[in-house]
C-alpha cells in the first residue's frame, strides 16, 4: 500500500512537472525597476515600480527600504492604497529630510530579483494636486473688460501653516486657437487677463508647484465668453474712416477739376508753330493744298500796296504756247496767287475747262489766289485739268478748226483768242477803293484766264510759233476760237516787254505789229473753275455771252489797238455792229485811269447807246479796277 | 532753444520735488531710523534663505554631475549637524513652538558658517582645477549668505521678542554646544578632497532647506496672512 501510494505520488509529480519541463522554461523573475516616487503634500509618498519578466511563474514583489544612517530594513507598509505595484508610505512612516534607500524585490519560486536601490528624499519629490475651486469672471476696467481668474490651492497641500509654499501658473486660449498663452502667477491666488477679443470664448487652466518639486497637472478647464464691446472701439474707427474717405474724395475731385492747370504747371506744353491759319492736322494729312489755302488771309496780298501796277502788268498774260518755262517765269513775278495758274498751264497744258467770263473770273480769282500760294501744286492741278480738257478740246477745236477756222492759226487746232477779254468783276464797280483788290482779282482772273488761254507747249503749238496763244475752251461751249495772230502777237509782245523774268522764246516781233488784224476775235466769256477761259466770239448782241458760239459774223471784236508808251495795251473795238461790247481793256501797268481812258478812247466808235450803258459800267469798272472791262456784264446790260 | 530750456526746467523741478530720501533701517527702532516691520523682515529672510538654498542646490548638482555617477550619497557618513535636533515632519515642527524653532534656525545657521568658508578655501586651492569660475563664486556667495542670514534671523528674533511675539524663554544657545566639537573632524582640516566637498554640499543643501522651511512655518505661525 505504501509503495503504491509513493508510486502514485511520484507519478503525479512526474505528470505534473513533465508538461512544464517539456513545454516552457521557467526562470527566476526579472529585475523590477522603481519608476517613480511621488509625494502630493510632503507628508506622505508613494513609490511605483515596474516588474520584470515573471519567468513564467507567479512572482511576488516586495519593497524594502532603509532609512538614512540606520541599518534597519523595513518593508513597505501598504501595497494596496496606491494601486498595483506600488507602495504607499503614510504619515507615520514618512520622514522629511531623511534619505530613503528603497529596493524592490521580485520573487518567484525559482528565485528572486532585486531592483536597483533608489535614494529618495521626500522634499524633492513633491508633486502637488492641481489647484481647486477655479473661477473665472469678467470684470470691467474703465469700460474695457478683463478676465479675473481665482483658485484655491489643492486641499491636501497645507500652505496655511507654511509647510508648503506653492507657486501657480495659468494658461489661457481662445476656443478656436491652438496655442496657449502662459502666465506665471507666483504665490498669488488670483490673476487678471486683459486685451480680450470681444465676443471671444476663452479657456483657462491653472497648475501649481512647490518651491522645489514638480508641476502639478493642469486643473479642469474653465470656459468664459467675453461679451461684445466693439461699440466704443470700432465706432471711432468707423467715423475716422468715413471722414478720411470723404476728404480723399474731395481731394480727388479737386485734382480732377484742376487737372489741366496742374498739367500745364507740371508739364508745360511745348510751343508749336504759331502761324496764323496753319493747321498741323492738315499738314499731317499731307494735303498741302488745303494747308496753304488755310493760310490764306483775305487781306493778302495787301491791298494797300501801291504796286498794283506791277500786278496789272503781270496780269497781262498773253501767251504763247510751248513756253512752259515762260509761264513759270511769269508766275514767278506775280505776287498774287494767280501766278500759279500760269505755271500750271505752262507745264503741259493750259488750264482748260469751261471759262466763264461772268462769274468765273471772280471765282477764279479766289481760286487762283489760293493757288497762288502754292508754287507747284496749283499749277500742276491746273495742268492736270488742262490736260484733261485738252484732249477733248483738241478734238473740238480740230473740228472747229477744220470746219470754221479760217485763220491759219487754227490749223493746229488751237484757238487763239484775245486774251484781253476779261470781264470785270461786279464787285469791282462798287468801290474805287477796291481798285487794288479788284485789280488783284482781275489780275488773278487774268492769270487764270491766261493760263487757260495759254496752252502748254505742244508739238503742234510749236509749229505755229510763239505768236499763238491758245484759249481753253469750256466744257459747255466749245467756242469757236478765232485766232488773232496779230493780236496775239501784240499781246504777247506786250507781256514780253513787261514781264522781265519771263524768258520768251518767241521773238518780240509781235510788238511791232500791233495793227495786225486777225481774222477773228474772241472775247472771254468767263473763266471756269478749272481756270479755263471760255471764249466767245463777240457777236452783235451783247447778251450773247452765254450763248452758243456764234460764228464770226463780222461782229465787233476787241482788238488790240496798240501798245502805248506806258506799256498800256490799248484795245480797240472794231465797230462792226451797232452793239458794242466794250472790250476788255487790259493794262499791263497799273494805271487806273489809263484803262478807262484807253477804253473810252478806243470805243469812240461804239454806238452811243451802248456807250451810254457801257459807260457807267465802264466807269464803274474803271473805278473798281484798272482797265478791265467785263464784256459779259456790259453785254448783259439791257440797253445794249 | 525754448524747448531745451523748458525740458531742463522741468527736470530740475522734478528733481527737487521728488527727492528720494534714504533712511537707515534699524532693527531696534532707534530714533532716526526707519524700522522695518516684522513682515518685511520675514520677507527678506525668507527670500535670502530661499536663494541660499538654490545656490547650494546648483553647486551640489554640479559636483554630482561631474564626479559622482553613483546616487548613494554620504554612504555611512553623517552631516556634522546631526546633533541639532530638527523636526522632520509638519507635526513635529508645529509641536516644537516658535521659540525653539527660532533657536533651531539659528543653530543651523551658526553651525554652517565655518564649514562653508572652509569649503570655499578648499575649492580655490584645489589642485585638480575641477571647478569652474561659477563654482568658486557660488561657494563664496553661500558662505557670505550664511553669515548674513544668521544676523538677519537674529535681528528678527530680537524684534519678535520686543514685540512680545516671542517669549523670553528662548535663550540664545551657542551653536558650539549643539554641534559636537568633532564635527569639524568630519571635514578634514586643511585639504578637503572632492568627496568631502560633495558630502559637505549635500549636507548644507539639506540644512538650508530646513532653515527655509522653518522660517516659513514661523512666519505663518506669527503672521498668518496672504501667503499662508
Amino acid at each position: 500500500m505504501m509503495k503504491k501510494a509513493v508510486e502514485l505520488v511520484l507519478l503525479l509529480l512526474l505528470l505534473f512537472f513533465t508538461p512544464h519541463i517539456m513545454g516552457k522554461r521557467y526562470s527566476p523573475p526579472g529585475k523590477p525597476t522603481l519608476t517613480r516616487c511621488r509625494s502630493p503634500e510632503k507628508e506622505t509618498f508613494t513609490c511605483w515600480w515596474e516588474p520584470g519578466s515573471d519567468g513564467g511563474l507567479p512572482t511576488t514583489h516586495a519593497l524594502y527600504y532603509r532609512k538614512e544612517s540606520s541599518e534597519r530594513v523595513y518593508e513597505c507598509p501598504d501595497y494596496h492604497t496606491a494601486g498595483e505595484n506600488s507602495c504607499f508610505f503614510n504619515k507615520n512612516d514618512t520622514s522629511i529630510w531623511v534619505n530613503y534607500n528603497i529596493t524592490v524585490v521580485a520573487t518567484n519560486t525559482l528565485g528572486s530579483a532585486f531592483s536597483d536601490p533608489v535614494d529618495v528624499d521626500v522634499v524633492y519629490i513633491v508633486k502637488p494636486n492641481p489647484p481647486e475651486k477655479q473661477t473665472v469672471t469678467i470684470m470691467e476696467d474703465k469700460g474695457w473688460p478683463f478676465l479675473r481668474v481665482s483658485w484655491e490651492p489643492p486641499q491636501k497641500a497645507d500652505t496655511r501653516s507654511g509647510w508648503i509654499t506653492l507657486i501657480y501658473e495659468l494658461r489661457v486660449k481662445l476656443e478656436e486657437e491652438n496655442e496657449w498663452e502662459m502666465h506665471l502667477a507666483g504665490h498669488q491666488k488670483t490673476f487678471n487677463i486683459f486685451s480680450l477679443r470681444s465676443g471671444g470664448k476663452y479657456l483657462v487652466e491653472v497648475r501649481c508647484k512647490p518651491d522645489h518639486g514638480f508641476w502639478s497637472e493642469w486643473s479642469s478647464t474653465s470656459y468664459i465668453k467675453v461679451p461684445d464691446y466693439f461699440h466704443r472701439e470700432k465706432s471711432v474707427w468707423i467715423l475716422l474712416t468715413i471722414f478720411s474717405a470723404f476728404i480723399f474724395l474731395i481731394l480727388t475731385w479737386l485734382l480732377h477739376m484742376n487737372s489741366r492747370s496742374l498739367k500745364n504747371c507740371i508739364l508745360p506744353p511745348v510751343p508749336g508753330p504759331k502761324i496764323k491759319g496753319f493747321d498741323n492736322q492738315l499738314l499731317k494729312n499731307g494735303k498741302s493744298d488745303e494747308i496753304f489755302s488755310a493760310l490764306m488771309v483775305s487781306n493778302f496780298p495787301p491791298t494797300t500796296s501801291s504796286n498794283y501796277e506791277d500786278l496789272l502788268v503781270e496780269y497781262l498774260e498773253v501767251y504763247v504756247p510751248v513756253e512752259q518755262e515762260l509761264m513759270q517765269e511769269e508766275s514767278k513775278d506775280l505776287h498774287g496767287g494767280c501766278l500759279k495758274c500760269e505755271r500750271s498751264t505752262s507745264d503741259s497744258d493750259s488750264g482748260r475747262g469751261s471759262c466763264d467770263s461772268h462769274t468765273l473770273l471772280m471765282d477764279k480769282c479766289g481760286e487762283t489766289k489760293e493757288e497762288g500760294r502754292h508754287t507747284d501744286r496749283a499749277s500742276s492741278r491746273m495742268l492736270t485739268e488742262a490736260q484733261r480738257h485738252q484732249k477733248g478740246w483738241e478734238k473740238d477745236t480740230l473740228t472747229y478748226a477744220h470746219g470754221d477756222m479760217v485763220s491759219p492759226d487754227m490749223s493746229n487746232g488751237r484757238v487763239k483768242t484775245w486774251p484781253s477779254v476779261f470781264s470785270p468783276l461786279p464787285q469791282y464797280s462798287s468801290n474805287p477803293l477796291d481798285k487794288q483788290s479788284s485789280l488783284e482779282m482781275a489780275k488773278q482772273h487774268c492769270l487764270s484766264t491766261s493760263s487757260c488761254l495759254t496752252q502748254p507747249g505742244h508739238s503742234t503749238k510749236e509749229a505755229l510759233g510763239p505768236s499763238n496763244w491758245d484759249f481753253c475752251l469750256g466744257n459747255k461751249q466749245p467756242h469757236l476760237l478765232h485766232p488773232q495772230t496779230q493780236v496775239g502777237r501784240q499781246l504777247q509782245a506786250h507781256s514780253e516787254v513787261n514781264i522781265s523774268n519771263i524768258g520768251r522764246k518767241q521773238a518780240p516781233a509781235g510788238l511791232q505789229s500791233p495793227a495786225l488784224r486777225s481774222t477773228e476775235y474772241v472775247e472771254v466769256q468767263r473763266v471756269n473753275e478749272e481756270d479755263l477761259v471760255l471764249l466767245q466770239p463777240v457777236v452783235s448782241g451783247c447778251g450773247r455771252i452765254e450763248g452758243y458760239p456764234q460764228m464770226p459774223k463780222g461782229k465787233d471784236y476787241s482788238k488790240v489797238k496798240g501798245v502805248d508808251s506806258d506799256n498800256m495795251l490799248l484795245l480797240q473795238r472794231e465797230v462792226m455792229e451797232e452793239d458794242w461790247c466794250p472790250g476788255v481793256d487790259q493794262e499791263i501797268n497799273g494805271g487806273t485811269g489809263n484803262c478807262y481812258t484807253s477804253s473810252t478812247v478806243n470805243t469812240t466808235q461804239k454806238p452811243t447807246a451802248c456807250i451810254h450803258t457801257a459807260m457807267p459800267v465802264q466807269g464803274d469798272m474803271a473805278l473798281a479796277m484798272n482797265g478791265y472791262v467785263d464784256t459779259a456784264t456790259m453785254c448783259t446790260l439791257p440797253t445794249c | 532753444m525754448s524747448y531745451i530750456s523748458f525740458a531742463v526746467l522741468t527736470l530740475v523741478y522734478m528733481e527737487l520735488s521728488m527727492r528720494v530720501v534714504t533712511a537707515p533701517i534699524c532693527a531696534y527702532g532707534q530714533a532716526g531710523c526707519h524700522a522695518p516691520s516684522l513682515a518685511d523682515l520675514f520677507e527678506r529672510v525668507i527670500q535670502q534663505s530661499s536663494r541660499m538654498h538654490g545656490i547650494s542646490s546648483d553647486l551640489h548638482s554640479e559636483l554630482e554631475q561631474y564626479f559622482f555617477p553613483r546616487k548613494n550619497v554620504l554612504g555611512k557618513h553623517k552631516c556634522h549637524t546631526y546633533g541639532i535636533l530638527t523636526p522632520d515632519d509638519k507635526e513635529n515642527a508645529q509641536r516644537l513652538g516658535r521659540e525653539q524653532l527660532t533657536d533651531v534656525i539659528l543653530s543651523l545657521l551658526a553651525a554652517w558658517s565655518d564649514p562653508l568658508s572652509q569649503l570655499h578655501r578648499s575649492m580655490s586651492q584645489d589642485q585638480n582645477q575641477n571647478f569652474n569660475d561659477h563654482s568658486y563664486s557660488k561657494a563664496l556667495e553661500i558662505s557670505d549668505m550664511v553669515h548674513e542670514l544668521r544676523e538677519g534671523v537674529a535681528i528678527m528674533a530680537e524684534k519678535m521678542k520686543l514685540l512680545g511675539v516671542l517669549g523670553n524663554t528662548m535663550g540664545y544657545i551657542s551653536p558650539e554646544s549643539l554641534v559636537p566639537s568633532s564635527a569639524f573632524t568630519f571635514y578634514k582640516q586643511g585639504e578637503l578632497n572632492s568627496v568631502d566637498h560633495h558630502d559637505l554640499l549635500y549636507c548644507f543643501r539639506r540644512d538650508s532647506n530646513k532653515v527655509k522651511n522653518y522660517l516659513q512655518i514661523l512666519k505663518c505661525t506669527i503672521l498668518p496672512g496672504l501667503d499662508c
